[in-house]
């Protein structure tokens, strides 16, 4: 089986993180509080608490490099908090939204980082030395609802977002203070700071789980409607690809390699997506497995199984109606996944370990070593 | 339970099922809010299409989703003047103590006789199918009760009736 630990730490958890090492790991138990455990012999003990919060912690992300953990709340606050000795300092983020910070995310090179917003508007935050905060530009103008989800390109510079008004849009966060040093290259070499590249008007209805391949020639999103797109060539004139399924929407999506896509969400079964060799992608199958608690000789009467699955069974009176659900789903998770994070070596570019977390309070890892019939996308 | 009931159940039960993907959502439009997007109906973006579920004209099942809250509003069948007004009394009793049953809206969305409001923080507490069994299990049992409730009635005035006219005789 794909699924190599299993933790319940909390009734539900809203998002998770994990240190550098993977040693230790940062999650928000649907609360005003990020937990911190850390693997002591082999046992996940609770190190810290972080209280500075004051509403639900909707995005925690937690740097490789320089080991902050920068969190986002619905009170409209962001803090990056610093291991200094045993303590987590917070320090504050001076992001001037004034409605809630929906979702948060490191830039690769970890100078910046971005704030998704239910103001319609998109913080760009670097630290200012002088002050000893982290000040934040706005994207103000182009979102017409909530920001679900932000995603950086690895050259720093562009960053994805993905909107409940169904668009998935492609800025410029170029700030002179923080990128000037740094060598430009690529389609952003000549945007300014807020300047739209592109904007994607594949979905009809909320978009959420915005993500880049590896080498940022693929971006992945998908929408409310059970879609997910895949845009290729990202520039003046883009390549897009819809894929729909037959079952529940995805919250997020992970890329493992440029040709293979792990989605999660109201499934509650991560469900792998792979592009063949002319890059055509495909839903491949779902990664857990899932025990199919009711059929055969329950269904045993004249009609066949399909027929009893769709009109339960008439033979034993409505006691067994509760069984009836065709989705009583039984995989790893029991409720819907919402947060998905590589656990990739930093070294190496490929992602063959994954962790996700749901509304269940489960934190699942997943190994894509032994999943023979994948090898050849990884 | 007749063929053409289980189908509208199923119906429901399988729009249950892909309308409860809901999510915690902050209002857009209030400071430090979160309210079920449903009822409020501010941002028209955060709604989707309502679903409207017809057994015939007199039962039928509307389905109101938004990104993160559910309405479910039910019409329950009233074929004559004392179903009709069993059926105001008893939900109207349920209704008083919506508290108990968490997901049950105090006051029916109007047009109908009782509503539910599904809020992402029941699917967090509550596995999502056993929510839907609830919903379709209460829709089950409300014909019945409500039938047995007639025939109660109907016995006891029978009764009450042939007690009354003894004293004729």
């Amino acid at each position: 089986m794909a699924a190599v630990e299993v933790h319940k730490f909390a009734q539900c958890i809203t998002c998770h993180a994990w240190s550098r090492d993977r040693s230790m790991l940062a999650f928000c138990p649907n609360n005003n509080e990020v937990h911190i455990y850390a693997l002591l012999q082999g046992k996940w003990e609770k190190l810290h608490v972080l209280q500075k919060h004051d509403q639900i912690v909707s995005g925690i992300d937690w740097s490789a490099r320089s080991n902050k953990i920068v969190t986002a709340s619905h009170d409209r606050n962001s803090y990056v908090w610093n291991l200094e000795g045993s303590e987590w300092v917070p320090t504050l983020v001076i992001l001037r939204l004034n409605r809630a910070a929906l979702c948060v995310k490191w830039s690769p090179r970890e100078n910046k980082f971005a704030v998704g917003s239910g103001a319609k508007t998109v913080c760009i935050c670097y630290y200012e030395q002088e002050n000893n905060w982290w000040v934040s530009k706005l994207i103000r103008k182009r979102h017409d609802s909530s920001v679900t989800s932000v995603a950086w390109h690895p050259n720093n510079i562009l960053l994805a977002t993905a909107s409940t008004d169904g668009k998935c849009r492609i800025f410029s966060t170029f700030i002179k203070v923080v990128d000037a040093k740094e060598s430009r290259t690529g389609p952003s070499a000549d945007s300014k700071f807020g300047e739209q590249i592109l904007q994607l008007d594949l979905s009809f209805t909320w978009s959420f789980g915005v993500r880049w391949s590896p080498s940022g020639n693929t971006l992945a999103y998908v929408g409310h409607n059970s879609m997910i797109y895949f845009v290729d060539d990202v520039g003046p004139s883009p390549l897009a690809q819809n894929v729909a399924f037959r079952d529940l929407p995805l919250r997020d999506v992970l890329f493992l390699s440029e040709r293979l896509v792990i989605g999660v969400g109201f499934d509650c079964n991560p469900m792998v997506f792979a592009a063949d060799e002319r890059g055509i992608w495909s839903f491949i199958k779902f990664l857990g497995e899932r025990k199919t608690t009711s059929s055969g000789p329950k269904y045993g009467s004249q009609f066949s199984e399909a027929f009893g699955k769709l009109y339960g069974q008439p033979k034993q009176g409505f006691n067994n109606d509760t069984n009836e659900h065709s989705r009583s789903r039984g995989g790893v998770h029991e409720n819907c996944i919402n947060c998905i994070v590589p656990l990739g070596d930093p070294g190496s570019s490929k992602v063959k370990r994954f962790s996700t977390s749901g509304l269940d309070g489960k934190i699942v890892v997943w190994d894509m070593e032994n999943q023979v019939d994948l090898a050849e996308y990884l | 339970m007749s063929n053409t009931l289980r189908l509208y159940l199923t119906c429901i039960r399988n729009t249950l099922d892909a309308a409860m993907c809901l999510q915690n959502f902050p209002c857009q439009e209030v400071e430090r809010h979160n309210k079920p997007e449903v009822e409020l109906k501010t941002s028209s973006e955060l709604l989707l299409n309502p679903v409207l579920i017809c057994r015939n004209e007199a039962e039928k099942c509307l389905i109101e989703t938004s990104i993160n809250s559910l309405r479910i509003s039910l019409k329950v069948k009233q074929a004559d003047e004392l179903e009709n007004i069993l059926t105001k009394k008893f939900l109207r009793f349920l209704s008083m103590r919506a508290e108990a049953f968490q997901v049950l809206r105090r006051k029916p969305v109007q047009g109908y006789d009782i509503s539910f409001l599904v809020t992402n923080y029941h699917c967090e507490e509550m596995q999502k199918h056993k929510l839907i069994d609830f919903i379709v299990q209460f829709m089950e049992d409300i014909d019945k009760e409500i039938s047995e409730l007639k025939m109660s009635v109907n016995t006891r005035g029978r009764l009450v009736a042939t007690e009354f006219l003894k004293q004729f005789m």
